[in-house]
């Protein structure tokens, strides 16, 4: 055990201010009871403390020392001995009976008070929500209207496509061909009508029937002539009762379609013949 | 009268003893609590309760556990510092600090009763700024040594440290006079 260490860690000065709890006081009394160097130590730290509040000393008046022994006699003669402090802890706990009556009006007002605060609270809960609310129902419908929008621009392109390919129907001289799946093992239900003008050599094809393709697969039409197939576009098989204007074709005896790699080839593959139509 | 006697004679409830005890402590237990408060009617009226719980409650005294005077001060002590946290305390006043209490006691030089002593601001004169921020704390504003550290983020043992090396130099300095 190092004495000094313990004397000057400053915790005996702690001790003699009341400045430690219970365990610690327990702790320093045996330690001064073991030590006589740490005893000597809070003799001495008790003498400075003395030295210093006498150094530092302020006198009470005259008057609280006759107050102070008044108390003192009264106490000697009372009954029952109660110290000035409990006597002023129970004229304080009846006075605060007392407040407690006085303070009532107060405590109606607080009361009122935090009512229109939950009121206020709730009710401007309720309309945040309800303003929440509508703003989700606003975004939705802008989102829906965009939708709309869009479809509508879709169906007017689409609109316009179709007047065209009705107007050069309407305007020209088509030769309609038959194509049928039939005599091939790909599509036996398969049907699209070509229609010719061998005049403009203009195309415009409608599908009947033909299987939707997976997306690497694209159909393909051929005008077959005296210098073999030639590929005059894409089929799109969704559009169906629809005309789609085909690439020119300047000679064909015969119209096909076959299912080609996806953006079509530069000569059909046979063994994938979907629909064949001769001209008549 | 040696302190033994006096003890047995406060014991005796001897009006004689408890006069001693009066004229010898008085002033410096008055002084302990006017650091505290600053305000000099609740300090005397908090030194009123406390003399008397000394006297009244003498049979609590533990002579294993200290002198008497220790005794006596740490009563007066707790009591100021019960009076600065009690509600009604915090309305009429606030806490002392040094500049304060020595502005109050220079202000209030006519009025206050007399100063013993050298009084409070000579006596800090010669600590340091550490040992008199310590002794602010402690001894005016009645914080306890943890409570210093905790709210200065000072370190424990630091406070401890400054805490003995100021009781020290106050000591010399009481000496001296």
């Amino acid at each position: 055990m190092d004495i000094q260490a313990y004397i000057s860690s400053g915790k005996l000065e702690l001790f003699v201010l009341g400045d430690l709890n219970e365990t610690e006081q327990q702790e320093v009394l045996a330690m001064a009871k073991k030590y006589p160097e740490i005893n000597q130590e809070i003799l001495a730290i008790e003498d400075a403390m003395l030295a210093i509040d006498q150094a530092s000393a302020v006198s009470p008046s005259p008057k609280l020392k006759d107050k102070i022994f008044d108390t003192l006699e009264s106490e000697d003669k009372a009954p029952i001995p109660l110290s000035s402090e409990e006597a002023k802890a129970s004229s304080e706990k009846a006075s605060n009976i007392k407040a407690v009556s006085t303070s009532n009006p107060w405590k109606t007002f607080a009361v009122a008070a935090s009512v229109v605060a939950v009121i206020s609270v709730s009710t401007a809960i309720y309309y945040a929500n309800q303003y929440f609310a509508v703003e989700q129902r606003f975004a939705i419908a802008l989102q829906q209207n965009a939708v709309l929008a869009e479809e509508m621009q879709t169906n007017q392109v689409q609109l316009k496509e179709l007047n065209s390919g009705m107007e050069k129907f309407i305007s020209g001289d088509f030769e309609k061909i038959l194509m049928k799946g039939e005599d091939f093992p790909m599509q036996k239900d398969a049907a699209v009508d070509v229609f010719w003008d061998k005049d403009s050599k203009e195309v415009l094809l409608s599908v009947n029937q033909l299987a939707s393709l997976d997306p690497t697969n694209d159909y393909q039409l051929w005008a077959i002539g005296e210098e073999g197939p030639i590929g005059i576009g894409l089929v799109d098989p969704g559009k169906k009762f629809d005309l789609q204007i085909m690439d020119i074709a300047s000679d064909a005896q015969a119209f096909a379609i076959t299912i080609e790699p996806k953006g079509g080839s530069e000569s059909p593959t046979l063994e994938k013949l979907v629909v064949l139509g001769e001209v008549s | 009268m040696e302190e033994e006697a006096l003890i047995k004679g406060l014991r005796a409830r001897n009006k004689q003893s408890q006069e001693y005890l009066y004229e010898k402590y008085s002033a410096a237990l008055f002084g302990v609590i006017s650091r505290i408060i600053f305000d000099r009617d609740i300090a005397e009226e908090v030194f009123h309760d406390a003399f008397v719980k000394i006297v009244t409650k003498i049979d609590n005294y533990d002579a294993s556990k200290g002198r008497l005077y220790t005794w006596m001060a740490n009563i007066c002590r707790n009591s100021a510092i019960d009076k600065t946290r009690s509600k009604e305390f915090s309305k009429k006043s606030k806490t002392n600090t040094i500049d304060a209490y020595v502005y109050g006691m220079e202000s209030n030089a006519d009025t206050a009763a007399a100063v013993d002593g050298i009084g409070v601001k000579e006596l800090m004169n010669d600590l340091n700024e550490e040992q008199r921020f310590v002794m602010e704390c402690i001894y005016f504003k009645g914080y306890t040594h943890t409570e210093v550290a905790e709210k200065y983020a000072l370190p424990l043992g630091t406070v401890k440290s400054r805490i003995r090396s100021a009781i020290k130099v106050l000591k010399k300095k009481a000496d001296k006079i």
